[in-house]
């Protein structure tokens, strides 16, 4: 059901990336990233105020990803990724400070956080034509660590839920998939084949310490899973979501004793019950009028956890 | 080939005893530094008037042995010189480990050929045996990462506790085949930078190109990538060029040439004054023979997305088009080096040449080559490391600086190819497998290959525990007492497993050693007559 639609912004917009607050379920706060600059809302994402407003802007500032804290509730932390920099905001996106990255002016595509934050502040930010950047010190500065990187248009980060151990995160690329296991300074590459390249989405197990399993949604060769760090893929649901745009991969916070996937393809969002073999319409005769860009699950994946979905267009769904 | 008159030829029995008793010269000077608390060695400087050479390193100590005064038994120490120079080089570690082996595998083989054995023969079946010992290292190694491990390597090969942690952190950046380069530093530390991008040792063709950096350096963005070895005579065909780049997206040019003329070098130089937004520099060719300059070309376009001219293949400058030209989201020169940070090349290309320069290193051929291979592939990873070695005094850094390249070279063998239990274990856990295959053989020359090797295997670890001041005899009991992966701690005196105690081998380094081993000693085994010429020519290099 869908419980509130609320346009956010101008007509050409479209929502780069979505982030809530880890106490979501109690707080409600959540930012989205779109085109037009950053919106935050207080209640779940029924409301919108625009969350550049203290920046005074003449022009529109995009931005392209956002990322909260995992220890938002007191740092109050929030990263965005804008052209040429990342901004960075330690009062919940009431004012911001300006980390401009080296020049030429990147394009920061992704923005990933430790899940260790509050310990290790390590941050990543990808950018289209340089690689990888890193900082190790809550956003303040960033360096750019590509050693080994062979294809430096960064598309998408998934970090491993144990960072703080493993040190490891892989990056979606133009022509594959990168992985790292000293915490971003240096990358190698895996088993994933050129020609399934580009990749748009990548979402690891959050038990994929133990399981080595991730995900991987391609921009015309559909979704794909390894269970072995990266070294061999298998396609999924050949028959229902391939040869689609896969933008987004959501797994159940419970995986894989809870195996429910759920993926944002072209239009479209599809449900699977079973680690990714069958797929579902998400629901029945929904038909957004734009195409998916980003979807998040703050709560989980069971069937009435909130869902936040990012249109073309500048729209941002919640159900 | 030199020719020069023979003196003397020399025929078995004095052949072999000739041989034996220099091989056993080189590795009797040699063995001292087998182990974690390997004794040193002392040799004489060329100059008298300066201090010893303190050395605990097989490969330089043979190095440093140019001749030996007994003619007779000077083919013998030439041969094991060859073999441990070789070893050096190729790997950074293992010579005193084939030392000891080479010399176990001879004598012994030496006996039996003496007492009627044939030795042509007895050459396959030792080769044959490699194969066996080989297959069981294959499956004891395992592969380290992360820089704990590699820092772990690191120590078992210098010995030298920060400069192995140095390593590991920066083997975990830069891989293994990544560019480090190990320089004489400030202060009595180490110290460590990371490059990031690639960069080449040429510099820029003219001082007066240098904008940045009070003169030193120039900077730039968004250039566009002329890549060339064009010497060029008539400037006029590079206008067109300059004036496109100024006219569209990239803010900078880059050529890379041989040379140009100065009317053309005044032509960048105007272009760059003449707009604050734009800067045309050029930068020599890299690589000193054809062969490197066309390689290094060929690694350029990749990188960048452009095209590689060579006048050999008869380009002009009149060929070059916009679209030939190369792009990177940054590059830099100074005096002696230029650099590229960002190329612009199909990342799919650049990926499927360096996975062919890959297979190039990996399917072997002269250590020369690999190296050059190695260094190719280094480059294009998108960084490098620079180590800053510190001493007290010029002899410390220099030893510390030749340290770290050796452990440096023997890490990126453990990166490719694994460990080993250390401290001779893993050539003791041989000893089975060959045992089984000399029960089974059926010939004498055989059998006899099979207990040679299974003796020869024992040799590294009993002269571990001699060289730590204990009695291999006693020791060498415990240890069987003890079981699988148990050896010696020569730091500790102590039996204990190997792998949880931190001593590994690197599993490539030991690999070659013993194939240097057998194979250089089973060869020497089938030498028969000896030419001795007149006035051999004296050379340090073998």
């Amino acid at each position: 059901m869908i419980e509130n639609v609320q346009d956010v912004s101008l007509s050409q917009d479209i929502v780069y990336g979505i982030a809530a607050s880890p106490t979501f379920a109690e707080d409600g706060i959540c930012f989205a990233a779109q085109r037009s600059g950053l919106y935050r809302s207080d209640d779940g994402g029924e409301t919108w105020r625009f969350a550049f407003e203290s920046l005074d802007l003449e022009n529109t500032l995009p931005a392209t990803s956002v990322q909260v804290s995992p220890g938002f509730s007191s740092d109050k932390s929030v990263f965005v990724g804008v052209p040429g920099g990342i901004l960075r905001s330690v009062d919940g996106g009431d004012t911001w400070r300006v980390v401009v990255l080296r020049s030429p002016p990147p394009s920061v595509s992704t923005l990933a956080i430790s899940p260790d934050f509050i310990h290790d502040g390590v941050l990543l930010a990808g950018a289209m034509e340089d690689g990888v950047f890193r900082s190790g010190d809550r956003g303040k500065s960033w360096a750019a660590w590509n050693f080994r990187l062979l294809d430096l248009s960064v598309l998408c980060i998934a970090i491993s839920a144990d960072f703080a151990n493993d040190e490891t995160l892989f990056i979606g690329t133009e022509s594959g998939i990168f992985r790292s296991r000293n915490g971003g300074r240096a990358w190698e590459e895996g088993g994933f084949s050129t020609e399934l390249a580009p990749v748009l989405s990548l979402a690891l197990s959050p038990n994929y310490a133990r399981d080595e399993t991730l995900f991987a949604g391609t921009e015309t060769h559909g979704l794909l899973r390894s269970k072995d760090r990266g070294q061999t893929w298998e396609r999924l649901g050949e028959d229902t979501i391939a040869g689609e745009a896969v933008n987004g991969i959501l797994l159940s916070p419970e995986y894989p004793d809870t195996p429910y996937l759920l993926a944002a393809v072209g239009a479209s969002l599809f449900v699977s019950r079973d680690e990714g073999q069958t797929w579902r319409p998400w629901k029945e005769r929904w038909a957004p009028s734009h195409g998916v860009t980003f979807v998040l699950a703050p709560q989980g994946l069971e069937d009435d956890d909130p869902l936040l979905v990012g249109l073309v267009g500048g729209e941002v769904l919640r159900f | 080939m030199v020719r020069s008159e023979i003196e003397r030829v020399v025929f078995q029995p004095h052949t072999s005893k000739n041989l034996q008793r220099g091989i056993n010269i080189i590795v009797n000077a040699v063995l001292p530094t087998l182990g974690p608390r390997p004794r040193a060695v002392a040799i004489d400087r060329t100059l008298r008037d300066k201090m010893p050479e303190i050395l605990d390193t097989g490969g330089t100590i043979a190095r440093r042995i140019v001749q030996i005064s007994d003619r007779e038994a000077d083919a013998g120490a030439m041969f094991v010189r060859q073999m441990l120079w070789e070893l050096q080089e190729d790997v950074g570690d293992g010579t005193a480990t084939a030392a000891v082996l080479f010399r176990s595998i001879y004598n012994a083989g030496l006996r039996y050929v003496t007492a009627g054995g044939n030795a042509m023969i007895l050459r396959r079946h030792l080769e044959a045996g490699l194969g066996v010992i080989l297959d069981t290292l294959d499956d004891m190694a395992v592969l380290v990462e992360g820089d704990a491990e590699f820092a772990q390597i690191a120590q078992s090969i210098c010995y030298d506790r920060p400069l192995a942690q140095m390593l590991g952190e920066i083997f975990d950046i830069i891989g293994e085949y990544g560019r480090l380069e190990v320089r004489k530093g400030r202060g009595r530390g180490l110290q460590r930078q990371y490059v990031e991008g690639m960069y080449w040792e040429q510099g820029v063709l003219s001082r007066n190109m240098l904008f940045n950096d009070n003169g030193s350096r120039t900077d730039m963005e968004k250039t566009a990538i002329l890549i060339s070895d064009f010497n060029v005579g008539d400037p006029r065909p590079l206008v067109p060029i300059v004036a496109w780049v100024m006219e569209n997206d990239p803010s900078s040019l880059l050529i890379i040439a041989k040379d140009l003329p100065p009317t053309a070098r005044a032509l960048l130089l105007r272009a760059s004054e003449a707009s604050e937004d734009f800067t045309a520099i050029a930068v020599k060719t890299p690589g000193k023979l054809r062969q490197s300059q066309v390689a290094a070309l060929e690694d350029l376009a990749v990188l960048t997305g452009g095209r590689a001219f060579t006048e050999a293949a008869g380009y002009k400058l009149s060929s070059v088009k916009p679209e030939d030209l190369g792009r990177a989201r940054r590059t830099w020169a100074n005096r002696s080096n230029f650099g590229i940070i960002g190329g612009q090349g199909d990342p799919r290309a650049l990926r499927e040449h360096i996975r062919g320069l890959r297979e190039a290193f990996e399917r072997g051929g002269d250590t020369s080559d690999r190296r050059k291979l190695r260094q190719r592939i280094g480059k294009l990873m998108g960084g490098s490391a620079t180590l800053f070695v510190g001493g007290l005094t010029e002899l410390e850094v220099e030893l510390r600086k030749a340290l770290a390249e050796r452990t440096a070279d023997a890490m990126r063998a453990a990166i490719r190819g694994g460990v080993l239990p250390g401290g001779g274990v893993a050539f003791l856990a041989c000893q089975s497998p060959l045992q089984e295959r000399w029960e089974q053989s059926t010939g004498s020359d055989e059998r006899a290959a099979y207990r040679i090797l299974r003796d020869a295997v024992e040799t590294p670890i009993r002269i571990i525990i001699s060289n730590a001041g204990y009695d291999a005899s006693e020791v060498m009991a415990q240890i069987r007492m003890a079981g699988t992966h148990k050896g010696f701690d020569a730091r500790t005196g102590e039996i204990v497993n190997v792998l949880e105690a931190g001593i590994r081998d690197v599993a490539n380094v030991q690999k070659s050693a013993i194939t240097s081993a057998v194979r250089s000693a089973a060869l020497a085994l089938t030498v028969d007559v000896l030419i001795h010429r007149k006035n051999p020519e004296k050379t340090i290099r073998p």
